[in-house]
């Protein structure tokens, strides 16, 4: 059951959108009377909306005022640690509890192709997505969708360096394969590889770059 | 001895109507309407309208405010104008051929429609599985030429299995609004119930850009309070709920003004005639309810499965352009246009110009020299028209000119050269001409504006048509009365009424024109409305006096009958239905009933006994209908139950749950 208002829904979603995307950036002063003229939203929805961002660890609460939350190198080893072990576990449980019509929706987004970086993003994450509605399992489904929003702003840090995505498609293939072959060990080895590769990549380009 | 007053309890009730928004601020419990407001309704975004209402109209505390509560022709308007998000809409087991043979398709409300195998029989029974990977085929490639996406699968009402699946899938694939037939109709007509969620999902983002506007409009002027939205048959379901099924709120304008003129008046059998600035609506109380439709209500011609009140719309009101047509005959409406004496008022050398065209000898004015073109507001960005429609704004920019001057200066003879469509549907521009109002300016029974204007615009029709002025008010009046009659007869007897030329039986024709205009020097014709009329609208009282005497029964009109529409907003319950189906689990060759089957909205599962089965629905139905009232904002709400035999061992539980809005102070 959805508990918000729409408006509050609403709001939420455009704020998560230009936090993640980086438009509204790291440490930015959040002042709800500009953003609700600016959005035309009422100050009550943005508020609200505001205060699910918190929960998210993407707004920051102060004793005084709302910010942006700050991007570090610390949050990204923790996000990278918690984010590769749970995918794993994802890997796993999907192994495990997959049904028909989930083989046919993720075999269907392998398919998809990209025209550019920022579409792959969004294919792949689609795909995890899929991967992690197939464990059939909510509460593993909700973590990672947190977590999506942290890390979302560390590979939008890193887009215009990024070009290696593409490889990232074919450990999706094989993922598939190995769900489908019922192969748990070797579904837990691909993400986890998929993963690990993904932050190393990030980690680097934010360390030589000087991004953080 | 100071005498304790009760509480008050405040709710602000809004109506937007084709030409006006109105709204009134009324004491709940005793019906008092304390304040009332009018504002141009604006089609281009309605909660503009909206929005000047709820800032201008008085209100001494805005935090005393309990209740707002809006009837919007927002969504058929929407569907009518082509308003609303593409949709593209999924057919799970629907047979291409059958659609095709009875030329069905067209009725989807999409062009983007796919056929994929599956769905289910009468029995729930899985007809054939269902083509997971095509439907995601389709969705990969559609999903980024439409905004929202319906599915709709054979027989859902009785097992939904392949319309929830479906939906899975699409999410993942992208982000779009999904929306499922089963959750918005629990009829088994399948076209109806496509139609109906490809138009909900349509509406799905103009209704919720409406609330969130109204939402920031309500906390500028300092109103905290639930806010309600009219259903098509007057009921009332909170924001929220209208957020996700927007489809219900077809026809709510007209239904609330039905429920405002009984409740006002407090009569329980009447018929209700609202009298706007484009449309008359009628609609019928019996026992005190407004009549609801057999058939779901249909909108631009699309037959959906929605519950509506049993309306009928007659594009004759107010502000209706009266127009000379082909052999001289004196026409008025469909056209909604701005009265002269108010553009006159506004501007006032069209006053002036008015008045020297009725006397202008030679060459004779001409009735068609009475439209006036003007700019409706100030354009922000010239560069978005096509150059004829920037030189129109251009010529307009000093101020009204009649529509012949206009053409004329383009090097053009008749409007239908020139294409400005799109001028009048963004309320750029804006047409004045001769229209009820005026008349009514002329007989000194409702004149703000300027009289001497319509007075002119009188002069040059009737000399135009050699009549004298009082006899062209006089066939005018009984244009009127036969049009509103005739639409009383058609609407309460569901019989149509031939064109004028058109042969039917001589005697009949006879009885009926002779009833209404009275002209035979021996014979006199008579019909009796056994019921009263009440009459609500701001031209209300003059316009329907003479129908009530034609019809032979009293004219009721309420305290402030002008506004009765926006109390009607405030005056309904809410209400909520929900329906649990049973129907029997076969053997193989539908031989023996082996159980039952018991499917709610969101779950099916099989019970043995009939008895159980019965039971468990009746409980489940009222527990989902009672826990949806609350959520929807009713207050306290009671529930009844009713068990309906629908076919060989199939039974349709109904609950239905009704309160009085919850009121927050």
């Amino acid at each position: 059951m959805k508990l918000n208002k729409v408006d509050t829904d609403k709001a939420y979603q455009l704020l998560w959108e230009k936090i993640t995307s980086l438009e509204l950036k790291p440490g930015e002063i959040l002042d709800i009377a500009v953003l609700a003229d600016e959005l035309k939203f009422s100050q009550a929805s943005v508020r609200e909306a505001l205060s699910l961002l918190i929960h998210d660890h993407l707004v920051e609460a102060p004793p005084r005022g709302l910010y942006v939350a700050g991007l570090n190198f610390d949050d990204l080893e923790k996000i990278s640690t918690i984010r590769l072990n749970l995918e794993t576990l994802a890997a796993q449980q999907a192994v495990r509890h997959a049904t028909k019509d989930d083989l046919v929706i993720l075999s269907t987004l392998c398919e998809e192709i990209a025209q550019d970086t920022r579409e792959l993003f969004v294919l792949d994450q689609h795909f995890h997505q899929a991967i992690a509605r197939a464990t059939h399992n909510d509460y593993l489904e909700e973590m990672l969708q947190r977590l999506y929003g942290l890390s979302k702003r560390l590979w939008f840090l890193a887009l215009p360096y990024l070009d290696f995505l593409p490889s990232a498609v074919k450990s999706h293939i094989k993922l598939v394969d190995a769900i489908s072959e019922q192969d748990e060990t070797r579904a837990m080895e691909i993400m986890g590889n998929h993963i690990e590769e993904f932050y190393l990549k990030i980690k680097d380009i934010i360390r030589e770059k000087d991004l953080i | 001895m100071n005498k304790k007053t009760p509480p008050e309890t405040l709710v602000l009730g809004i109506d937007t109507g084709g030409t006006y928004t109105d709204g009134v601020l009324l004491e709940y419990n005793s019906h008092q309407i304390i304040a009332a407001h009018k504002s141009l309704t604006t089609k281009r975004d309605f909660s503009i309208g909206i929005e000047n209402v709820i800032k201008e109209i008085e209100l001494k505390d805005p935090s005393a405010i309990q209740m707002v509560s809006i009837s919007t022709t927002l969504a058929t308007n929407a569907i009518a104008e082509g308003k609303g998000k593409r949709v593209a809409l999924f057919l799970i087991g629907y047979d291409p051929d059958l659609i095709d043979s009875f030329d069905m398709a067209k009725r989807f409300a999409t062009p983007h429609y796919y056929y994929i195998n599956g769905g289910h029989d009468l029995h729930g029974q899985e007809h054939a599985p269902l083509d997971l990977q095509n439907l995601l085929e389709k969705t990969k490639a559609v999903k980024n030429k439409v905004d929202a996406i319906a599915v709709s699968s054979y027989f859902s009402p009785r097992n939904p299995e392949h319309e929830i699946r479906a939906q899975n899938a699409i999410a993942s694939v992208c982000e779009l609004p999904i929306v499922l037939g089963h959750q918005l109709s629990t009829s088994l007509g399948s076209v109806e119930r496509a139609t109906t969620a490809a138009l909900n999902a349509s509406l799905l983002a103009v209704l919720q850009e409406f609330i969130i506007a109204v939402r920031r409009a309500m906390e500028h002027r300092g109103i905290n309070a639930p806010l309600m939205v009219v259903r098509g048959d007057g009921t009332l379901m909170n924001d929220e709920f209208a957020a996700q099924s927007p489809v219900e709120t077809i026809h709510s304008g007209p239904a609330a003004s039905a429920i405002g003129g009984r409740f006002l008046s407090g009569q329980d059998q009447a018929l209700v005639l609202d009298v706007g600035g484009t449309t008359t609506d009628l609609a019928l109380i019996k026992d005190g309810k407004v009549t609801v439709s057999e058939t779901g209500a249909s909108v631009s011609g699309y037959q959906t499965a929605v519950k509506a009140a049993n309306l009928f719309s007659i594009g004759l009101g107010g502000d209706s352009h009266i127009t000379l047509e082909r052999g001289n005959e004196l026409c008025i409406g469909p056209e909604r246009v701005v009265p002269l004496s108010y553009l006159s008022h506004l501007h006032k050398n069209v006053g002036e110009r008015l008045k020297a065209l009725s006397k202008r000898g030679w060459p004779a004015p001409y009735p068609r020299e009475l439209e006036y073109w003007f700019l409706q507001r100030e354009v922000s960005d010239i560069h978005s028209f096509t150059a004829r429609e920037q030189q129109v704004i251009e010529i307009l920019k000093s101020g009204p000119k009649p529509a012949t001057e206009v053409l004329k200066s383009l090097g053009l003879l008749d409007p239908s050269q020139i294409d400005l469509n799109n001028l009048w549907r963004e309320e750029i521009t804006g047409k004045s001409g001769f229209t009820p109002t005026d008349i009514l300016h002329i007989e000194g029974i409702h004149s703000p504006w300027d009289v001497e204007a319509s007075q002119s615009a009188l002069i040059v029709f009737s000399h135009y048509l050699n009549w004298g002025e009082d006899e062209f008010r006089r066939i005018f009046w009984e244009l009127v009365t036969e049009k509103i009659s005739k639409a009383v007869i058609y609407f309460l007897t569901e019989k149509a009424i031939p064109a004028k030329n058109e042969p039917i039986h001589a005697l009949a024709n006879w009885f009926l024109e002779n009833t209404l205009l009275p002209q035979h020097d021996q014979l006199e014709t008579q019909i009796k409305l056994k019921i009263p009329l009440i009459g609500i609208g701001a031209p209300a009282k003059e316009i329907l006096d003479r129908v009530a005497r034609i019809l032979n029964n009293e004219l009721i009109l309420p305290d402030n009958y002008q506004v009765a529409n926006a109390a009607g907003a405030v005056a309904g319950s809410v209400m909520v239905t929900e329906e649990i189906l049973i129907y029997p689990h076969l053997s193989t060759g539908d031989i023996d009933v082996i159980g039952y089957f018991l499917q709610a909205r969101d779950g099916r599962e099989e019970i043995e006994e009939l008895e159980d089965a019965l039971n468990k629905a009746k409980r489940l139905a009222g527990e989902n209908a009672l826990s949806a009232a609350l959520r929807s904002g009713a207050d306290n709400p009671q529930v009844d139950i009713e068990v309906i035999q629908d076919g060989m061992d199939s039974y349709r539980i109904k609950a239905r749950a009704v309160g009085k809005p919850r009121l927050e102070g």
